[in-house]
């Protein structure tokens, strides 16, 4: 498989008063495209600070995140907001919709964002609010949706321009159960089908079932890395 | 575009926009209100003195000072050929000399004005000196002002002693008959002050052809022997007087721009603050800072504009109400202040501009400035609601 993300010797130093405080402690590692994996770890232990970084949101202290070639140092405010843009889908623990946006709205937002007309999209956009299985709420606007529901919608609007890599930070952390295994279910349908690589960071240990590979932090240092072998074991 | 993202924003927020359009039109319209108030208080003050009394200037007798009655005596002077000359409806000619009234027994100082009982100059209602005699009788036909007739008792038809020195210093009395009692716009002509014919004055003071000032419709040149006072010379005390109140106009135009601009403030920045996640949202989906600043400035313009909007709908209902009923000004019956009718709004086309102008900049300016910092600082801050605080 490709190289989708290459970190790269990544510190991450957060400077807390006149204290400097170690998020990520040299990390290295490869993504591969199409990938459907996780990073697990406790609270604190660097997960949301590793995937801010590979998603342009913040600069490492030092090393390198090259994606595609592309090395993420070099570029400015605004060519990190075109290299999210064209190539990154997020999808955060709190959802984060447009509020005052419709279901259909917020799922169209990205492709307008590309200079889409909406006429010439609005049947993918049904189609992917279907495959998620919102076409009775398309209308609704966030606020009168269930958690579950919202989670919904924002993989929609994810993966609506078909991006080569999702970043998904504890996506199933508000929700129950019974809706973390739905979504769980639809990134695997959604990966499978679309391949873009899903990387995650959760704490759920219902997530485990569902990656092909697992990477476990602490304090900010890699402490083991799993992937799926031929028996559907992990190790 | 980001037109159409801005639209939709803003005209789906709700109350909280309609709240802050309608607070901010409001004080606009409050700034202009207030402002055009003060305008039309100067405007009837200064028209009022051109009315009853200032007219194009005065043409002075040399030394004549309106507020040194004793020295009146002294200052007089004959009517130049140059401005006798001038038609009834250009100049009308005025001599004051100091008298005393006796009305019930009790001495009462006033200023004789004597003037030319065929002037068309000057808006008085002196009418009912028109038909007494130019011959001065046994008794002096007088016209008072409302004030002056209720300050010393009298009414039409009294009768009361009158003293005053002739051109030789001798003194003279004789009665004084109030044949009419009039309004007049102008306190400044009415408290303490005897209408008189300027013949009847002339005789009884023998001072022929004499006059402390002649009042014209404007500038003839300058004349030998007269003094001339502008307008603005003659009305320097009273505007002084509204510039003073004006200043506190001005210090109260200041408050409420700037109450207007705290309003405007809170409401945007609680919008920015409730919406940084937003702000976040919009550059994790990659959206470039340029476009999101535009979008979230568009939100203010168009908050701005439909208060600049709601203002004129709201501004023009208020000013065509006002101006059918005016504001009573009753209260400053008992001043000294030349605004004695009920006072209209004069608008100034460049204070609304300069006013509409400073709060649509505010309004564009801080929907600016809080976004602009949020997408300068890291999307993480604004994803986690820490970009401000
Ligand atoms: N902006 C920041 N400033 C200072 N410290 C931070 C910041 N972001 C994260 N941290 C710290 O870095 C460490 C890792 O945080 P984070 O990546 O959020 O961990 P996780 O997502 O695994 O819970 C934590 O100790 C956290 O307090
Ligand atoms: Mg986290």
């Amino acid at each position: 498989m490709d190289t989708l993300v290459k970190i790269e010797k990544v510190v991450k130093v957060y400077r807390v008063g006149d204290e400097d405080f170690t998020a990520l402690h040299d990390i290295s590692l490869n993504i591969e495209a199409g990938a459907f994996m996780s990073f697990v770890g406790p609270s604190g232990s660097g997960k949301t600070t590793l995937l801010n970084l590979m998603g342009g949101l913040d600069k490492p202290t030092s090393g390198n995140i090259f994606f595609e070639n592309i090395n993420l140092k070099d570029l400015n405010r605004t060519d990190l907001a075109e290299y999210r843009r064209k190539n990154l889908g997020f999808i955060f623990q709190t959802y984060n919709l447009l509020p005052v946006y419709s279901v259909y709205e917020n799922v169209l937002f990205p492709l307008l964002l590309d200079g889409e007309k909406e006429s010439a999209v609005r049947q993918k956009v049904l189609d992917l609010v279907e495959k998620v299985g919102l076409s009775d709420q398309v209308n609704k606007k966030p606020a009168h949706l269930s958690g579950g529901q919202c989670q919904r919608v924002a993989i929609a609007r994810a993966l609506v321009k078909q991006p080569s890599l999702i970043l998904a930070d504890e996506p199933t952390a508000n929700l129950d159960a019974e809706n973390s295994y739905q979504v769980l279910e639809l990134m695997r349908d959604l990966n499978r089908q679309l391949k873009a690589a899903f990387v995650f960071s959760t704490h759920d240990e219902k997530v485990t079932k569902y990656v092909n590979r697992e990477i476990g932090l602490e304090d900010g240092r890699i402490i083991w890395d799993k992937k799926r072998d031929g028996n559907g074991v992990l190790e | 575009m980001i037109v159409s993202i801005a639209w939709k924003n803003f005209s789906r927020q709700g109350i909280r926009a309609i709240l802050n359009v309608l607070v901010t039109a409001l004080a606009m319209v409050a700034v202009v209100f207030n402002l055009s108030l003060y305008n039309g208080f100067q405007a009837q003050a200064t028209r009022n003195m051109i009315r009853t009394d200032v007219g194009g200037g005065h043409y002075q007798a040399p030394g004549f000072d309106i507020l040194t009655p004793t020295e009146w005596e002294d200052t007089t002077h004959k009517v130049p050929s140059a401005l006798k000359k001038l038609s009834s409806a250009e100049k009308a000619e005025v001599l004051v000399q100091q008298g005393q009234l006796y009305p019930n027994r009790r001495l009462y100082p006033v200023q004789l004005r004597g003037i030319d009982i065929d002037q068309t100059l000057l808006d008085l209602p002196l009418d009912g000196l028109k038909k007494f005699d130019a011959k001065l009788g046994d008794v002096i036909p007088a016209v008072l002002g409302v004030k002056m007739a209720k300050k010393a008792h009298l009414k039409q038809g009294d009768t009361a002693v009158l003293k005053w020195r002739d051109r030789n210093g001798v003194v003279d009395a004789r009665d004084v008959r109030v044949v009419d009692v009039v309004t007049l716009v102008n306190p400044r002509v009415d408290e303490g002050v005897l209408w008189l014919r300027l013949d009847h004055l002339r005789n009884m003071t023998q001072r022929m052809d004499e006059v402390s000032w002649v009042a014209v419709d404007e500038h003839h040149g300058n004349v030998d022997g007269m003094k001339f006072q502008s307008v603005e010379q003659l009305i320097a005390d009273i505007l002084y007087m509204i510039e003073q109140d004006r200043r506190y106009a001005k210090i109260f135009w200041v408050i409420l721009v700037f109450l207007a601009g705290i309003g405007v403030f809170n409401t945007q920045i609680l919008n920015v603050f409730k919406r940084q996640k937003e702000v976040g949202t919009l550059m994790a989906l990659g959206m470039t800072p340029g476009r999101i600043v535009s979008v979230f400035t568009l939100e203010g313009s168009m908050a701005a504009f439909l208060s600049v909007f709601l203002a004129l709908v709201l501004g023009t209902g208020l000013f065509a109400w006002f101006q059918s009923v005016g504001l009573d000004v009753s209260h400053l019956a008992e001043s000294t202040i030349p605004v004695q009718e009920k006072v209209l709004l004069e608008i100034h086309p460049d204070e609304v501009a300069y006013s509409t102008v400073i709060i649509v900049a505010i309004m564009i300016l801080i929907s600016w400035l809080p976004v602009r910092k949020i997408t300068r600082l890291d999307p993480t801050l604004a994803l986690r609601g820490r970009a401000i605080t």
